[in-house]
């Protein structure tokens, strides 16, 4: 802890005003006086290029993209996945599978619009979608967790 | 946008996803833990947005973050340890998915990894001052701690991530 007085001037070493004095939170008597007490302190000179250095490990971080369909998934349901409501953190990776199957149906919905006579679907995809929700296991790679949906289609002519 | 220049809730998720996810991971560390944690934050969001005084929407969406994971780390605190844990994926960890192999080939993982060691509050006011950019004031009133006590822990934290990575 440094210990300024009211000129700006302190006692003993800078301690956690040298990350202040980094960040721009010191007011501007007690920066110049940390400047001078740098000036001829090799240690606080030493922990200031320390602290400096571990912040531009911190502020060099990338951002992290989160994995793909997290949001969507999320924007399909139109409300998040309550972890209280629907168990714990596995709830993501069950989910992971719906996300893939929801793709999939997105896709098959698009081509069937884009075709030139559109023809009905039954099941509709929504309810795929609940069906395959329900069955999907948890630690099955996606594939897998597509392989037990178990839900009689038929494509109309 | 509406017109009241308070987001919707698919606004925040689109156009915010990214920065909360970004705080998210660098607090937990890991990719679970910040989607739960994502997930958490957003059902606030959605309750708090009514409430919502437009500024910034980033600085708000960090507060919330850092507050519902400190919460849960004290609450994981004071929950008694599972001798013989019931979920096999508690004993055997599943493997990453590609997502999560992808973002560690991706990112410098030691300096991750010096991060998650930190004690929890010395990571918060970290990443609230390095991450999202926040001043120290605003630090202290977003945790409920004097401005000294935020510029002592990041004064701190700093120190331990130098040293753990010296």
């Amino acid at each position: 802890m440094s210990r300024f007085g009211t000129d700006g001037g302190f006692a003993g070493h800078l301690g956690d005003a040298l990350s202040a004095l980094l960040d721009g939170e010191l007011p501007a008597a007690q920066a110049e006086g940390a400047r001078d007490h740098l000036a001829v302190c090799p240690d606080c000179t030493r922990e200031l290029a320390a602290v400096d250095q571990a912040r531009t490990w911190v502020r060099t971080l990338p951002p992290v993209d989160p994995p793909f369909g997290f949001y969507e998934r999320m924007l399909l349901d139109r409300q998040p996945v309550l972890r209280g409501a629907l168990g714990d953190r596995a709830t993501l990776r069950r989910r992971a599978g719906v996300a893939a199957f929801g793709a999939a149906a997105a896709a098959v919905t698009v081509l069937g619009i884009g075709s030139p006579s559109p023809r009905p679907v039954s099941p509709s995809v929504p309810r795929l979608v609940e069906a395959h929700a329900t069955s999907a296991s948890v630690g099955a790679d996606l594939l897998s967790k597509l392989a037990p949906v178990g839900v009689p289609v038929s494509f109309g002519r | 946008m509406s017109g009241s220049g308070i987001p919707t809730w698919e606004e925040v998720a689109r156009d915010h996803g990214r920065f909360l996810y970004t705080v998210a991971y660098r607090l937990t560390g890991n990719s679970d833990d910040a989607q739960d944690l994502v997930q958490e934050v957003l059902l606030k969001v959605r309750r708090g947005l009514e409430t919502y005084v437009p500024g910034s929407l980033e600085g708000w969406l960090s507060r919330i973050t850092t507050n519902t994971f400190l919460d849960d780390t004290r609450r994981q605190r004071r929950r008694p340890v599972d001798l013989l844990p019931e979920d096999p994926d508690r004993v055997v960890p599943p493997s990453p998915g590609a997502d999560v192999a992808l973002a560690a080939e991706a990112l410098p993982d030691h300096i991750q990894d010096a991060l998650r060691a930190l004690p929890t509050e010395y990571r918060a006011a970290i990443i609230m001052c390095d991450v999202v950019g926040l001043s120290y004031q605003e630090i202290g009133d977003a945790l409920d701690v004097p401005v000294g006590t935020v510029r002592s822990r990041i004064h701190r934290g700093r120190a331990l991530l130098r040293k753990a990575l010296a």
